[in-house]
């Protein structure tokens, strides 16, 4: 429940006052990647936050370090001039906290070396006197490991060694540390409340925490991570009735064709994106999310067949019986490392005793078991291993009475509510219905849990759920949500680096249900080409396109001014190596 | 799939398209005339009760014979089915408190283990206390020679009793073992654990079993007054181990057990070791190596305990006009019943909680919101909260449910917990999606909620640890408050029923007489013998 639940006359939001975050820690400890996704986590939640960086600021007021005057990281003595610049920077950017403040803001991330006590203290004092709570957060480490290779990664890709040789920029950074190294004071005092992360998160301590948000805080640092991996996000395929939820239908044939394509794509693309950064990929896992609503982890149903021609031919004698099946799935699965070799998990058993297809007989089995593992053979026959999750909190949003409407119908039978939903399609809940904001809440435990997952992830999911976690990953402001485009048929590629996300699409499927064009496959006009379709309330759909899919879930497809991805046009699988261009949220 | 399937299927969908085509045809009729008579409840399009569900599940089947889609899951027909539970397989861990005696572990452990059961994890608790006076209970039933269990017992420089209790230690953290072996998620191993060695015997054993890990948990508390009140508990509350003992004497007893322990004590610093360190409740917390899934929950709900008084109330919403017609789900408002009881309640909550602060929380829909509507406290709403989503069926009764769909109405009372309704959910998504309200429930002090009744009786369960057969059985009668009082082991319970009738929504299992839960509460009291041991 994290984005906010109610708003607030002060714009403050959980009972929580103001909170200065003062990061403590030497250099190239990971204080900026925690200070970032910080600030993206508590924006998302509709907290106003915002990251003072010390460094930034001194850049950009100052210029490069090569601007610099040489005893400026220098320890002891310093020249008043070189003393006096250095009370320019830090005035700056206590100036920067005061107007963040006084504008409404709620939580400041200072980030900032803050590295000796009395410098920390006078600091907290100087605002804890104005009832501003003030944290620490520290970020301690003892691996050299990680220190270096934030140093390669991050730092010395920094403005001040624009036009350096590597390995010098790398020494002159070592000696930037090892300077404040004998200045430093580890946070020790209990005098204020700390958060001491020790190298990324292998022991935290939390001393004196109180208060929902800053328990949270605590919750969510203790998830992330920077390890390398990459997040997919897809839509699932077209089912028979897309614009209704309570339905619950069955893919299309056209959704099968799609998921078995999806498969393909997916393993294709992301073997030839890990070996293009030395990775493995039979080493790797995928673990693939979708929700519980049948079009989802169908979706996902091609992953889990050995191959496609198992798939086809579900009974063939010798098989273990699968867990995905009515009757066995109660029993605990096992994990998914089965003797190598031999599949451990068969998933086509379709008849199952029962004949399916009889009409009239009951649907009583079991649906999928939450989970299931299989080991599949990959397209160039290496094996790796992919694991599916079906996670309830990830349907999509809730239309509530405009289920099973098309948009006219909603528009006829419910224009007062259409107009307002118009207006603000993010806040808005229609009779019965989820709002985005709704759906946010919702998704919340899910965005942890996709803070923590080590293991590459596809999420195969919904529009409305996509949107969310997308605008999570970017930083876009909530209003944004409602108008971003996830297009069936693009698979989005999302790397997490260390001060934001980068993001890629690929398009992989042109088909039926691509962007909400009929069930039998004829193109319908697009919304977006018809002008003002939704702003003027004119039935402009034709009688063909009323099937469209679901206008709720999908109104990012149905109006203008949505965001759209640039999307690589993929002719055949295999061609994503050259991406004509990408984009850098930062 | 190759051409010709895809080709067979296409024709088969257009024939679902032309019976959908059909259907849409009829949609305007039937909105224009009921949506203006029944804005509040409209009538659904796809629903259980109207003809085209049924229309469009059996176009589907009739085109899905013969072709040979690649599909291996079942078609959907119908209005819901049961589903399987998560697997959690993979989730294995020890829970090895640390701590002194009367320092909250007993406590800790419990609370721990009603959540992640609530949550469907297989937890246990291993207590060796517990083992210990079962062992000496059938011992003194055997030979008739009574141990003594006094302070002496637990000195350390008692070498042969110091033999005994280790052997129990391992004996207990062995069955543990055998139990997560056997299919078990969490097993807590519930005894002091005081010293390194001990703990590293511990960690020694487990990292033997392939895929459990295990994590220390220890409590401290540096409060006197908190540490007096256990003490006065434990010494009040019939421990066998001073049966016979005047108060006094079992308190000086049970003091002296504590300096021994206390000699030997030596707090968590082993550098390796998995570990979570909770300071006097929710103050001061230390996590270290805290790497699993399950580990980060337990410890994120750990930090957000405390142990501050307070009260839980629990409403439903006053009669409902839909609860009035049998109908389920919806949004209707207050029946002239329901809306007596809202204007008896805030005399009832100021009775019972004076000028004590309370939070009023409800649900987005306008039943509970109208319920609350004469409450004068701050009042949150959570659509979270809301009532279980009967999909394709809201709206409808139980008698119309039964009519259009027999034998799928028959399948939901045979497991009612795990049906989830075709579109909408079940009692597990229902807890799934109020994880956080729990989350947020723990942290607050009194809190009113005014729910509906799928909603109070996952919160109940959850308070009272019912299993999750029962959790859909659970009697949470309209018209009646619900005071629940978190105590160390459970919470203690109080009803007040307003004289206002209402009707009964209550469906008991049915074939299965005396399943249905009544009002009296589990008991609170601490366990002395453990019912598995």
């Amino acid at each position: 429940m994290a984005a906010p639940l109610y708003t607030t006359a002060s714009g403050l939001l959980f009972h929580a006052g103001k909170i200065l975050i003062l990061t403590v820690g030497l250099p190239a400890r990971g204080k900026t990647h925690m200070s970032r996704a910080l600030e993206r986590y508590l924006r998302w939640m509709g907290i106003k936050t915002q990251v003072v960086s010390l460094g930034d600021y001194r850049r950009k007021t100052l210029g490069g370090a090569q601007k610099l005057p040489p005893d400026y990281f220098a320890v002891g003595e310093k020249s008043p001039e070189t003393m006096r610049l250095r009370q320019t920077v830090s005035d700056g950017c206590e100036q920067l906290i005061w107007d963040f403040f006084m504008s409404g803001g709620q939580v400041v991330i200072y980030d900032a070396n803050n590295g000796t006590r009395k410098a920390r203290q006078s600091l907290a004092e100087k605002f804890d006197k104005e009832g501003i709570h003030v944290i620490m957060l520290e970020s301690w480490c003892e691996n050299n490991e990680i220190v270096e290779s934030n140093i390669r990664n991050v730092k010395i890709s920094s403005p001040d060694y624009r036009g350096w040789d590597p390995d010098k920029a790398v020494a002159d950074y070592y000696e930037r540390i090892r300077i404040r190294e004998q200045a430093y004071e580890t946070v020790e005092e209990t005098t204020w409340p700390f958060i001491r992360i020790i190298n990324v998160g292998e022991k935290i301590m939390v001393n004196k925490i109180r208060g929902y948000l800053q328990s949270r805080i605590v919750f969510f640092l203790m998830n992330i991570h920077n390890r390398f991996r990459m997040i997919y996000f897809a839509r699932s395929g077209q089912s028979l009735i897309e614009h209704s939820y309570k339905a619950d239908s069955d893919l299309s044939p056209a959704g099968w064709e799609y998921s078995e394509r999806l498969k393909e794509f997916v393993t294709e693309r992301r073997n030839n994106a890990l070996e293009q950064r030395g990775y493995n990929p039979s080493e790797r896992r995928l673990v693939i999310w979708t929700s519980t609503r049948r079009r989802a982890h169908h979706s996902a149903w091609p992953f889990l067949s050995t191959s496609k021609q198992e798939a086809l031919l579900p009974s063939s004698p010798g098989y273990t019986s699968s867990p995905l099946s009515n009757v066995t799935s109660e029993l605990p699965s096992e994990s998914g490392t089965g003797p190598s070799g031999t599949p451990s998990r068969v998933p086509g058993d379709i008849t199952h005793g029962r004949p399916q297809n009889a009409p009239g007989a009951p649907a009583m089995g079991r649906t999928f078991s939450e989970t299931s593992v299989a080991t599949v053979s990959t397209v160039d026959g290496s094996r790796s291993n992919v694991k599916v999750v079906e996670k309830p909190q990830m349907s999509e949003i809730n239309p509530g009475v405009w289920d099973g409407l098309t948009p006219e119908q909603a528009r006829k039978f419910y224009s007062e509510e259409w107009n307002r939903f118009v207006k603000d399609p993010y806040a808005f809940r229609a009779p019965r219905a989820e709002s985005y904001h709704d759906l946010c809440v919702r998704l919340e435990p899910v965005l942890i849990e996709l803070e923590r997952e080590k293991e590459d992830l596809l999420i195969i999911g919904h529009s409305s759920v996509i949107r969310c976690l997308l605008a999570y990953l970017i930083g876009l402001p909530a209003s944004e949500i409602p108008a971003i485009e996830i297009a069936r048929g693009d698979l989005l590629e999302v790397v997490p680096t260390s001060y934001g996300v980068h993001t890629q699409a690929f398009h992989f499927w042109d088909g039926p249900g691509r962007r909400g064009d009929q069930l039998d496959g004829t193109e319908s006009p697009s919304l977006t080409d018809t002008k003002g379709a939704s702003a003027d309330g004119e039935a402009v759909h034709s009688r063909k396109t009323r099937d469209e899919s679901n206008f709720y879930e999908n109104w990012a497809e149905d109006t203008q001014g949505k965001k759209t991805h640039s999307i690589h046009e993929l002719g055949m699988v295999g061609h994503g190596e050259n991406p004509r261009d990408s984009l850098e949220h930062v | 799939m190759d051409q010709q399937s895809t080709r067979d299927l296409r024709a088969d969908v257009s024939k679902i398209l032309g019976v959908l085509d059909d259907m849409q045809d009829n949609v305007d009729g039937v909105l224009d005339s009921s949506i203006a008579a029944d804005r509040a409840n409209p009538p659904v399009v796809f629903g259980a009760g109207g003809p085209m569900l049924k229309m469009f599940d059996e176009s589907t089947q009739s085109s899905r014979k013969g072709s040979q889609a690649p599909t291996p899951p079942r078609s959907v027909v119908g209005i819901g089915n049961k589903v399987a539970k998560p697997d959690y397989s993979e989730a294995k861990i020890v829970v090895a408190m640390v701590g002194l005696p009367a320092r909250g572990k007993s406590f800790l452990s419990n609370k721990l283990m009603r959540y992640l059961k609530w949550l469907e994890y297989d937890v246990e608790v291993f207590n060796v206390g517990q083992l210990r006076r079962a062992r000496a209970r059938q011992k003194a039933q055997q030979s008739g020679i009574k141990e003594d269990h006094t302070a002496t017992y637990f000195s350390h420089e008692n070498a042969e009793a110091t033999k005994i209790r280790d052997q129990l230690a391992t004996d207990s953290l062995e069955m543990l073992i055998q139990w997560l072996r056997k299919g078990g998620n969490v097993g807590i191993h519930d005894a002091t654990n005081s010293t390194i060695n001990r703990r590293s015997k511990i960690s020694a054993r487990v990292a033997q079993e392939r895929g459990i890990e295990v994590i220390f948990l220890e409590s401290v508390c540096n409060d006197p007054a908190v540490i007096a009140a256990n003490v006065a508990l434990k010494v009040s509350s019939g421990d066998p181990d001073y049966s016979g003992l005047p108060r006094e004497e079992a308190k000086r007893d049970f003091l002296t057990r504590i300096r021994q322990y206390e000699s030997v004590y030596e707090t968590i610093t082993e550098p390796h070791l998995s570990y979570l360190r909770i300071t006097d409740v929710g103050n001061e917390v230390t996590l270290s190596h805290i790497n699993g899934y399950l580990q980060s929950r337990i410890a994120f709900y750990l930090m957000n305990l405390h142990v501050k008084p307070r009260s839980i109330f629990f409403s439903r919403h006053g009669e409902s006009q839909y609860n009035v017609l049998g109908r389920i789900g919806g949004d209707s408002p207050l029946s002239p019943r329901g809306e007596q009881y809202a204007k008896a309640l805030p005399d009832l909550v100021r009775d019972n909680i004076g000028d004590a602060p309370l939070t009023v929380w409800t649900s987005t829909l306008q039943r509970t919101i109208q319920t609350a509507g004469g409450l004068n406290y701050t009042q949150l709403t959570w659509k979270s909260l809301d009532e279980l989503d009967a999909g394709v069926c809201d709206g409808m009764t139980y008698e119309e449910i039964e009519q259009a769909y027999p034998e799928d109405f028959a399948n939901r009372d045979e497991d009612k917990f795990n049906y989830r309704y075709r579109g909408g959910e079940s009692y597990r998504d229902v807890v799934v999606r109020l994880e956080p309200v729990i989350m947020e429930l723990e942290r607050q002090e009194n809190i009113l909620i005014i729910g509906h009744q799928a909603i109070l009786r996952c919160l109940y369960a959850y308070f009272h640890n019912l299993p999750q057969a029962d959790l859909p059985y659970i009697k949470i009668p309209l018209h009646t408050v619900i005071k629940l009082t978190p105590k160390a082991y459970g919470c203690d319970e109080e009803r007040y029923k307003v004289p206002i009738n209402a009707v009964d929504t209550h469906r008991p299992k049915p074939k299965a007489a005396g399943l249905g839960l009544d009002a009296a509460p589990p008991p609170t009291a601490r366990d002395y013998y453990g019912s598995k041991q």
